[in-house]
């Protein structure tokens, strides 16, 4: 093997014998010695940052993840541990090793925008270590640490800018957003040079095994075999995971995933149920008539609006008000027009809003205790601020949308002066509200991991009391169906990645 | 590094560069710094070019380094450093350039009778030699060679740093010429140094090989029956061969010339 020799001593070594440059001082030669052993990293194995980072307290799964990711998984892999456990802390203590070993000197970080910030404060305060956001004016061969929203990299002429530098490190955060080989986003990180890549998220499987299967192609294609023999093993059904034995050990080896029971962390319970509701007569007269629709009408024959308006029913009229005006405009046959005016008429004439109603129960039931409300829609969300605001409850709303510093400003409101928050599904990601304990899960989502995102806003670090969930769900609606699905997946999920903390109810329908 | 031993290393790295220390206790200290030194670690290159076109006053930075920041009880506003700080790591770089090659003599005891005292030179060099391919090791051997006679010792810095040196040769003192010339002297320990790297064991590359031929073969098996096969493929290749390659670096942490009686 060949071996490098750096010449620069020797040259200056003669230029001070030939009296061209003066000696160094003597106790700066001994204090150099010493840190160089002091530094000296005397084994393969093992972690060097703990020392470096004496203010940093990692847990040990942190630490065992870090190890294990460079130790056997040769510093490419998937973090899945659940929300709340602190994969920026894994993956800051995988880039800081490999900076103190001198393996990586250049990285590149892909997260969303709105988590940029975020990711630059923690790097620099607990690990020192210098990030710069990408800037096309910027010369990236100065650049060794650089972060840029996927978003941005992804397209000209950006991407090629990116593309130049040799990284030795990819850092993807949120990486369930490249389960889809078919994006362009999955595209860009599919041609980026991955000589250690590390891709984080909660949630490496939402609907079905293959999305797994395109996470694990973009790490280490080939890993679980082509596209086609795996399919073959796994297309009979995409629920029916068999020989999950075997698929469950080749995943292991590419993936760290803990669950918050194997931390060793005392964690407060998790006590989730749902909590079945009943339509009042004139609601379920509406429902039916919703239903009753695809029938009257082939504007509401596709199978996608219909649902859309049933699941915007069981939310709120307002919800379902505003798609169903729209859907109007396009009826033309007077019969067609007359059962939806009708339908609209008796829409608008509701008086009775039974989940509201069981929400403002939950909340009084909290006694002055902090409540969070996830809702799908942005109309039952301003609803449920007015309705809850004539109870006399004062609400702040939380949208993805918002700038960084309205997030800042409505979580603060939330904290100092209101009882309750309502947030759109968009907001379930990074925003960390450990200070609160309810959650109302007032729409039940499709995928059952934006329910574990959800709920990971507040059953994270740093949360002192039991968690409460209600997940809400009227009883003969589609609401029965969602339910029965995100059981199925939650099977599926189970199967391939491992124990899923409760999100439905503790007790799992078997399937 | 404990904070204590911290703060023995930033004072006396002070002192040696020659800025005085203004206030301090076992948890901080304030010193001045010098012009030299203010060039060299406060980054402020706009300052020093603003003074010397302008013929303005120098007024060099003093600076406040909290050392245990645990511990202190005053209230002192200043840069907290630890292990791992980006200033004692900057620190740590100036010491060793600063810190490289001296020329050190042995200083006869003081009650000797005044006979002649004859010193032996030597040249003496640390050398650090990593081994890397997906992992990485050091192992560093302070080597010295004697320029009379040929002699090679291992552990020669720890057998000098207690000996009383400096940095001018005493009254009647005298040393002998070398016959093996300094520079010939460092090829011969750069040979003992390589004969090291010969003899240690190298599984740690052999493992290296195997995990790549292996991740090598999966990559293939993922590509199977494509007859064009896509730029993907090369790039996977590329970083697979990137990631494990193998590789022997040595370097000179630093080295002098050495005149001594004790060994």
């Amino acid at each position: 093997m060949q071996i490098e020799w750096s010449s620069d001593w020797k040259e200056g070594f003669v230029e001070r014998l030939e009296n061209r440059r003066a000696w160094d001082n003597w106790t700066l030669y001994k204090m150099c010695y010493d840190v160089e052993k002091a530094k000296l990293i005397t084994d393969f194995d093992g972690l060097q940052c703990p020392k470096y980072l004496p203010e940093l307290k990692p847990f040990p799964h942190q630490l065992e993840a870090a190890e294990t990711v460079i130790e056997r998984m040769n510093g490419k892999a998937i973090l899945a541990d659940e929300v709340g456990l602190g994969k920026t802390i894994q993956a800051g203590l995988i880039l800081k090793e490999y900076l103190i070993r001198g393996l990586v000197k250049k990285a590149l970080i892909l997260v969303p925008a709105s988590l940029v910030n975020q990711w630059i404060e923690e790097l620099n305060q607990k690990f020192h270590i210098p990030v710069i956001q990408y800037k096309k004016a910027y010369d990236l061969n100065y650049c060794n640490i650089v972060i840029a929203s996927i978003d941005m990299a992804k397209r000209s002429p950006h991407k090629e800018n990116l593309y130049d530098q040799d990284f030795d490190l990819i850092i993807i955060d949120e990486a369930h957003k490249l389960k889809n080989p078919k994006t362009k986003n999955y595209e860009f990180v599919q041609n980026l040079k991955k000589k250690f890549c590390l891709l984080l998220t909660a949630t490496p499987i939402q609907n079905d095994v293959f999305e797994l299967f395109n996470l694990i192609s973009l790490l280490k294609p080939g890993h679980l075999g082509n596209f086609e023999t795996f399919q073959s093993v796994f297309s009979a059904s995409k629920h029916n995971v068999e020989e999950d034995e075997f698929l469950k050990e080749l995943i292991n080896q590419v993936m760290v995933r803990n669950s918050r029971h194997d931390t060793g962390i005392e964690w407060t319970s998790r006590r989730v149920q749902i909590i079945p509701l009943e339509f009042s007569d004139e609601e379920k007269e509406v429902y039916d008539m919703i239903s009753e629709l695809k029938n009257v009408s082939t504007v509401f024959s596709g199978a996608f609006s219909m649902i859309t308006l049933q699941k915007e029913i069981c939310s709120s009229k307002e919800a379902a008000y505003l798609t169903l005006n729209e859907m109007r405009k396009k009826c033309t046959q007077p019969d067609e027009v007359e059962y939806t005016e009708e339908l609209l008429r008796k829409l608008a004439a509701l008086k009775v809003n039974t989940k509201a109603e069981k929400a403002y129960e939950i909340i009084t039931q909290a006694n002055g205790e902090k409540v969070i409300i996830f809702t799908e829609y942005r109309a039952s969300q301003t609803y449920l601020m007015n309705y809850l605001y004539e109870k006399g409850i004062v609400s702040v709303p939380f949208n993805g949308q918002f700038s960084k510093s309205k997030r800042e400003w409505m979580k603060q409101l939330f904290k100092e002066k209101a009882q309750v928050l309502i947030a759109t599904e968009s907001g379930s990601e990074g925003i960390n509200l450990q200070f609160c304990h309810h959650v109302i899960n007032y729409d039940l989502p499709w995928n059952p991991m934006k329910l574990e995102q959800r709920i990971g806003r507040v059953h994270r670090l740093g949360q002192e009391h039991d968690v409460n969930i209600y997940n809400l769900a009227i009883k003969h609606t589609i609401e029965d169906h969602i339910l029965e699905l995100l059981n199925v997946k939650i099977g599926v999920f189970e199967k391939v990645v491992g124990e899923l903390d409760d999100i439905l109810t503790a007790y799992k329908m078997s399937i | 590094m404990y904070p204590q031993q911290i703060h023995q290393y930033v004072r006396r790295f002070f002192i040696e560069n020659n800025c005085p220390i203004l206030h301090e206790n076992e948890h901080f200290v304030n010193v001045q710094l010098t012009i030299e030194m203010d060039k060299k670690i406060m980054n402020r290159p706009f300052y020093w070019k603003y003074v010397e076109s302008t013929g303005a006053e120098p007024t060099p930075a003093q600076l406040t380094l909290i050392t245990d920041k645990n511990r202190l009880t005053e209230s002192i506003a200043g840069e907290v450093v630890h292990y791992g700080s980006p200033r004692l790591s900057q620190l740590f770089r100036v010491t060793n350039e600063l810190g490289s090659f001296v020329q050190m003599y042995e200083k006869p005891p003081a009650a000797q009778v005044p006979a002649q005292i004859i010193l032996t030179p030597w040249v003496g060099v640390n050398y650090k030699i990593t081994y890397s391919s997906h992992r990485t090791q050091e192992t560093l051997y302070s080597l010295g060679i004697n320029l009379m006679t040929g002699m090679i010792i291992n552990g020669f810095q720890e057998s000098i740093s207690g000996l009383d040196l400096e940095s001018a040769i005493s009254a009647n003192t005298f040393h002998l010429p070398y016959t093996i010339k300094p520079l010939r002297a460092l090829e011969r320990l750069d040979a003992v140094i390589e004969n090291q790297i010969k003899q240690d064991d190298h599984t740690w590359a052999e493992e290296a090989q195997v995990r790549q031929q292996r991740d090598i073969r999966v990559l293939d098996y993922f590509y199977e029956g494509i007859e064009d096969k896509p730029e993907t493929y090369e790039s996977e290749k590329k970083a697979i061969e990137e990631q494990y390659k193998t590789k022997i670096r040595v370097e000179i942490i630093n080295g002098g010339l050495f005149y001594l009686r004790s060994i």
